[in-house]
């Protein structure tokens, strides 16, 4: 497990260091932030001073030896935008948005591996048919429609939760979480379906069933162990891809999440806050992806020796 | 499953935790004001930015003298007298018996320094630029009541320049920008949680008429419909910038919000500097169509960029009547006199300028387009929109037709005129001699002498110059809770005064 983990890891320092690199140089592209922050009328010595004060004067390869060598002792530098330092704030915002996605995908795995396992059980069923149903609709109603659908329906017109916010009791949770889990729920359930349809095939199930097990035995203590490999790899995607789903729940629900930071720091030009915010997303998703290999692997021992040492 | 349990676990319940016991319901003590984002700052000296100056102006500090958004004449305010005592000095008395948030008796000492803090300090603050431009002030304290202020040039209107820079201690730090402000307004900072809201105390030493609410709560929601619907639902009693669809509810007020819609044409690039071409561009276009259609019928048609109540707006300047055949004329002519009139023309707008603004857009690429003209539509993000407001203006992108929108909250057509008509102004993309000469001299001029000064360029720029195409004078459109009282104001959009709102009597306890 030890050389399998070392070659994951040596394999995403290539990608994370591209990621590095082209968020410095894309977020460059998109133009110089002094005009964001001094003001409209602001003289030439003034715009000067302002470059020269944030190292924007200095030559792109000068500003990215910088930019390297600060972030190998994890100073990202200072928001334009707050003044507080880009590490601080990145590091404020990222808990947020972990809870959030580690509810959604808890309860979207939860969720799924119950609704699809059942489903598969009596496959073309009225409840197979109801469950594919609900979970391809899922899966496909956009999340900013279903998060303001959800305001006005369960917020205004009845009345049971809040509208937004991060200030409260449990009850805060639900929408955001909802909007959120939406789409991986509904992947998911299709993903479990035809994982344990083929699964409840295979011959050591039959034998199971012959031998005359319970159907919650023949589905969570036989099928589902070899079902679990691609709703895993599916999962693992579906969590990388909720960073995307965050910043519309984010958004709409006022949640200070890394998502809405991103956002917040494209628009405002705030590079430090950019970078450091794409920075530990990236890394995060790389855990998450070695993460998923490292329980695939010890799902599927032919994973492990799949890859040379 | 175990990722997600743990990451769970570990995350723990910051966010929920972080509500610090108060979950904002209404208790009639607390008022909930839902703005559109976070304000990126509460520095005073940035109180001209609207994010800030909503909350930090009037509220936490407060100005030598301040401006009624009615009747644009100056009321007294930590000032009691001024006048002015020489053709570039003036003198201001400052009230007794004021004190700032952290206990300390205000002095002239302290509007001196706070003046000299925001106008010639290295901060570049936000003010600086907007109200003052490049020239410093000299600032002196006479004893603990009175400060003398001189100008560079005369300046008629320089009280109400300083209307806009607010009062701080002369503790402040005057090296870099404050997070969390002092002043002398009827409500204190309590708390600022990054990202989720900003509390405020009332100031029980506040030398004024104590406001109703002891405390006061901002919180951010971008989405329109989400603020709309915390009004609904109880969980604000004020809610700002609220989209045209909320229009008709009892619980949305619309006002005038000196905010102004215009084109901007670059008259230095053909078919765009042929004048004949700039004015069938206005010519083309069916204002009234576009306010009814798309901006809710809450605007009105607009001839000059100041809306009524600003010093030099002139009733006698109509709004361009749209006269499609008359504009396609225009473009001929040009056309038969060799003026490249097929060249494309980018119409830029910037995304959330306004509710409906990409409609807008299209509508004026439509009419744009009727009269002979070939234009393509480029939505901006604001970063990149100012890159085209701005100067310096960005080269070898061809002629452009930028879709702006200005606000005069100052109240006189100077700060409008300097910024926007100047033939070098830092948001103008061409002008004349002669509009450069008239802007210079209205400048010096104070009363009616000013007004009709500025009333006069205004006509000559719709005449001469054509380097707007205006469209429509804009509205706000609040959203209140039944439980409160409140008027807005043309200034509300930037300076909301939380003392003007009340509890409304049938909650009054």
């Amino acid at each position: 497990m030890i050389p399998f983990l070392r070659k994951r890891m040596v394999s995403s320092a290539v990608p994370l260091f591209c990621v590095v690199l082209g968020v410095f140089f894309l977020a460059r592209m998109t133009g110089n932030p002094v005009d964001l922050y001094l003001p409209l009328s602001a003289t030439a010595e003034q715009r000067a001073e302002f470059s020269a004060a944030q190292g924007f004067d200095l030559s792109i390869p000068a500003q990215l030896w910088n930019y390297l060598s600060d972030a190998v002792r994890l100073d990202f530098g200072t928001s334009l935008r707050t003044g507080q330092p880009a590490t601080e704030m990145v590091l404020d915002a990222f808990p947020v948005t972990l809870q959030l996605a580690g509810v959604t995908m808890l309860l979207a795995i939860t969720g799924a591996v119950l609704v699809g396992s059942l489903a598969a059980y009596r496959p073309n069923s009225p409840a197979d048919r109801v469950a594919s149903l609900l979970s391809m609709t899922a899966a496909s109603i956009p999340d900013f429609w279903f998060a303001i659908m959800g305001v006005l329906v369960f917020g205004v017109s009845l009345g049971w939760l809040p509208t937004s916010g991060t200030l409260g009791g449990p009850e805060i949770w639900v929408l955001p979480v909802a909007t959120l889990l939406i789409r991986p729920f509904g992947v998911l359930v299709q993903v479990v379906r035809g994982s344990m349809v083929s699964a409840l095939s295979a011959p050591y199930v039959k034998i199971a069933r012959s031998k005359g097990a319970t159907p919650r035995r023949v589905i969570f203590g036989h099928a589902l162990r070899n079902a679990v490999t691609p709703v895993l790899t599916v999962a693992g995607d579906l969590a990388v891809g909720l960073v995307n789903g965050a910043v519309i729940v984010e958004t709409i629900f006022g949640w200070p999440g890394i998502g809405k930071l991103m956002i917040d720091s494209i628009l405002q030009r705030d590079f430090a806050v950019l970078q450091a915010a794409v920075l530990l997303t990236a890394v995060t998703i790389f855990a998450l992806n070695i993460l998923v290999d490292v329980c695939h692997a010890l799902a599927d021992p032919r994973v492990r020796q799949a890859v040379p040492a | 499953m175990l990722l997600a349990g743990t990451v769970l676990v570990s995350s723990g319940c910051a966010v929920a935790n972080s509500a610090g016991g108060d979950a904002g319901q209404a208790d009639g003590r607390t008022l909930r004001v839902v703005l559109t984002q976070e304000p990126p700052t509460l520095e005073p000296c940035e109180a001209s930015l609207t994010g800030t100056g909503v909350v930090v102006r009037s509220n936490i500090t407060e100005p030598l003298v301040e401006r009624d958004p009615a009747s644009g004449e100056l009321h007294p305010l930590l000032a009691t007298a001024w006048k002015q005592t020489g053709p570039r000095t003036w003198s201001f008395d400052t009230r007794d018996g004021v004190t700032f948030q952290n206990g300390e008796p205000f002095t002239a000492e302290d509007a001196a320094f706070s003046i000299d803090r925001a106008v010639n300090s290295d901060l570049a603050c936000n003010v600086e630029g907007y109200v003052f431009g490049d020239d410093d002030l000299e600032v002196e304290a006479v004893g603990d009541d009175r400060l003398t202020v001189t100008t560079a040039e005369p300046d008629p209107i320089l009280p109400l320049r300083l209307s806009f820079v607010e009062i701080v201690p002369r503790t402040t730090d005057t090296e870099a920008k404050v997070r969390v402000p002092v002043g002398t307004g009827p409500y204190a900072v309590r708390s600022w949680q990054a990202g989720a809201a900003i509390d405020l105390n009332r100031y029980d030493d506040y030398w004024g008429k104590a406001p109703d609410f002891p405390r006061a709560r901002y919180v951010w929601r971008s989405d329109a419909s989400v603020r709309a619907a915390m009004i609904d639902k109880d969980e604000a009693e004020i809610a700002v910038a609220l989209d045209p669809m909320e229009a008709e509810k009892d619980t949305t007020v619309a006002y005038p919000n000196n905010e102004t819609t215009a084109l901007r044409l670059d008259g230095r690039e053909a078919p765009l500097d042929d004048l004949r071409v700039r004015r069938a561009i206005d010519l083309a276009v069916d204002r009234q169509g576009i306010v009814d259609a798309l901006l809710g019928g809450l605007a009105e048609p607009a001839g000059q960029l100041v809306p009524p109540g600003v010093v030099g707006h002139s009733e006698e300047i109509e709004p361009t009547r749209q006269d499609v055949a008359k504009a396609r004329a225009l473009v001929a002519q040009a056309k038969a006199d060799g003026v490249p009139t097929g060249r494309t023309i980018t119409l830029v707008a910037r995304n959330g300028m306004f509710a409906g603004v990409s409609e807008t857009a299209e509508a004026l690429q439509y009419q744009m387009e009727r009269i002979g003209l070939n234009v393509r539509v480029r939505m901006a993000d604001t970063a990149t929109q100012l890159q085209y407001q701005l100067r310096p203006l960005p080269k070898n992108v061809g002629p452009i037709a930028l879709l702006i929108m200005h606000g005069n909250q100052a109240g006189d057509a100077a700060f409008t005129a300097s910024q926007y008509l100047l033939g070098d102004g830092p948001q103008s993309t061409f002008g004349t001699g002669d509009l450069d000469r008239r802007i210079s001299d209205a400048g010096l001029l104070s009363g009616d002498r000013r007004q009709q000064a500025f009333a006069d360029l205004l006509a000559r720029q719709n005449e001469k110059v054509v380097q707007y195409t205006h469209i429509a004078h804009m509205s706000g459109l609040l959203g209140l809770s039944p439980s409160i009282r409140y008027e807005p104001n043309s200034a509300t959009g930037d300076e909301l005064r939380l003392a003007e709102v009340g509890q409304a009597e049938a909650v009054k306890h």
